[in-house]
């Protein structure tokens, strides 16, 4: 096996989310990052992934283009479920189906809170960004959440302006004593630079693994808050040769979302 | 039964009304521009628009000044980037202000669902622990209430019932009573359109009752809760309708860059809306080449069988 020296942060992001992946799993699956990461994991270690969109399409299989997002048309003759939002968000999520759920975000705090919703105060906000959409219902109701985002700092407040879907709230025991299921919430954090995870008992969000180009010196100024470091901190395997070439010429050979701005949408003032 | 088929402008001026609740279908698909350019034509106002997946159209006609409450779970341009009219009057009050009622799309799927049904709310596990309780606006309390489960004790959110005066979706086909047939993601446009008092379907084809009846599950709605029913083909133009046409990225990356500020945005509402008097003359702008790239490559389904077996069995049971 032959590592790839030649890969981009993208790259290294959307292969570590694949990585978080087992044959097998159910997964509902959010737009942007989260369609690459899951459709790699099915074309390379986990082929018999299912994969759940929000309007209600369960896929099976890899569409012959790739979704730009998750309401793509070309999902649609590559389903095994074509229905609505009461079948993937209601029968699978509110169900308690999937293994795994994969999230885009604007802004992720301390306690794993997503916001898509504004910077500024909601009532006269700075920028409006779109809104929740089904994520609100994938951070209350997954059992694993994994949220994926290029790594600046102006991503990562210690508390979000805005909590459109709620992580462990304010760390401890918040998350339950608002009344969501125990065994639900933020799994893991997966960014440009590395793998970040929560603490068991505190909640807090903490450096679990990061990429071989990076440095924890570089991780630590990519947070607002003083990021703790795990005593076990691990350095993630680079992608290999052919795990890059898979990526680039099967998955997205048109880089859609390798080299186009257009998938960097989702702002980060 | 006499046909209610009628053009999208006698249906807007017949049945809707400025100050009216307005629930929109299509759910990243089958968007219904024909007839949101034709609410903008006929300059409604203060109307309260319900779109659970909210792109381009609910943004249109925000910035057109149609609109003064807004219930919805998100509102973008699926590029994806901003849309850029929400922006401006959410930041800065142009072309007015507009207050927002937000949900996630379960929850407001079931909020339609109980809207259809008339129950008195639906209970669930999400929103807890989000933002959205604590920020209603004009639902004020009635947006949602967090109690803890009579059966259980553990909290739960109970969502409301929403109903709307009128409802309007595109679908593939629909007969001139208003049965109407609808196929690909399906979103929440089941129950928005059956949580309204009123109903406009809008329909790439119109085909006969016998057409309807040799595939019955694919009807969305009955015709006897359909007030009109309007042949608009390409009517979901620049969205896409399965089985007939795709995205139109172009324009979709056109509309970003055309209105990201107010100039741009009201140039564009003047040529493509105001400047075309109808969706005959908005597809013909777009151009027969154009179009012709967005028809799609055949993917038909095997014919499903609703028979039944003819011979009469009632002896058995006398």
């Amino acid at each position: 096996m032959k590592y790839c020296e030649d890969y981009t942060p993208i790259e290294m992001m959307i292969i570590s989310g694949s990585r978080e992946i087992e044959d097998g799993q159910v997964l509902i699956v959010g737009t942007q990052w989260p369609i690459i990461a899951t459709l790699f994991a099915k074309k390379t270690h986990a082929p018999n992934a299912m994969i759940c969109y929000e309007g209600g399409v369960v896929l099976d299989s890899i569409p012959d283009r790739i979704p730009l997002f998750t309401g793509d048309p070309c999902i649609t003759s590559n389903s095994v479920l074509l229905n609505d939002s009461l079948d993937t968000l209601g029968m699978i999520l509110h169900g308690g189906h999937p293994d795994l759920a994969f999230l885009p975000a604007a802004n992720v705090d301390k306690y794993g809170n997503i916001n898509t919703t504004c910077f500024g105060d909601y009532s006269k906000p700075k920028y409006r960004l779109g809104g929740s959409g089904g994520a609100c219902d994938f951070g209350s109701l997954a059992k694993r959440v994994i949220t994926m985002l290029e790594h600046e700092r102006q991503r990562f407040p210690e508390r979000v302006d805005f909590i459109t879907t709620p992580g462990y709230l304010n760390g401890g025991n918040s998350r339950q004593e608002a009344g969501l299921r125990c065994d639900t919430g933020p799994h893991a954090v997966i960014t440009t630079l590395g793998v970040f995870r929560f603490d068991n008992n505190t909640r807090e969000m903490y450096l679990d693994t990061y990429y071989p180009k990076g440095s924890i010196k570089e991780i630590k100024e990519g947070f607002q808050w003083d990021i703790k470091i795990s005593d076990n901190v691990k350095v993630a395997d680079p992608p290999t040769q052919e795990e890059i070439r898979v990526l680039r010429e099967e998955i997205d050979p048109f880089g859609m979302y390798l080299k186009n701005n257009k998938a960097k949408a989702i702002p980060c003032l | 039964m006499d046909s209610k088929i009628i053009t999208i402008k006698e249906a807007i001026t017949d049945l809707l009304h400025d100050g009216e609740v307005l629930y929109l279908g299509g759910f990243l698909q089958h968007e219904p521009y024909a007839a949101v350019h034709e609410i903008i034509r006929q300059k409604k106002k203060g109307l309260t628009v319900s779109k659970c997946a909210g792109m381009i159209a609910l943004d249109q006609l925000i910035g057109a000044g149609c609109v003064d409450k807004v219930i919805s779970t998100y509102i973008w341009n699926p590029l994806p980037k901003p849309a850029h009219a929400l922006r401006r009057c959410i930041e800065k009050g142009i072309p007015h202000k507009i207050e927002m009622e937000e949900y996630s799309i379960l929850s407001l799927t079931l909020a339609y669902f109980a809207g259809a049904l008339d129950l008195p709310f639906v209970a669930a596990k999400t929103l807890l622990g989000s933002d959205f309780p604590q920020h209603s606006s004009f639902l004020g309390e009635n947006k949602m209430k967090i109690i803890e489960s009579p059966f259980n004790g553990e909290k739960v959110c109970l969502i409301p019932p929403l109903k709307h005066d009128l409802g309007i979706i595109h679908v593939q086909r629909a007969d001139s009573f208003g049965n109407a047939q609808t196929w690909g993601i399906m979103g929440d446009s089941k129950y928005g359109i059956n949580s309204c008092s009123k109903v406009i379907i809008c329909a790439e084809e119109i085909v006969s009752t016998e057409v309807i009846k040799r595939d019955p599950n694919r009807t969305i709605i009955p015709g006897f809760k359909v007030n009109a029913v309007v042949k608009e083909p390409w009517g979901g133009h620049p969205s896409y309708i399965s089985g007939y046409y795709d995205i139109d990225w172009r324009h979709f990356s056109f509309y970003d860059k055309a209105t990201q500020t107010l100039d741009g945005f009201e140039n564009y509402l003047r040529e493509w809306v105001y400047g075309v008097k109808d969706r005959n003359e908005y597809i013909n702008k777009i151009g027969k080449d154009k179009l012709d790239e967005l028809r799609p490559k055949s993917w038909n389904s095997n014919p499903v069988d609703y028979g039944y077996c003819s011979k009469f069995q009632g002896d058995y049971l006398l």
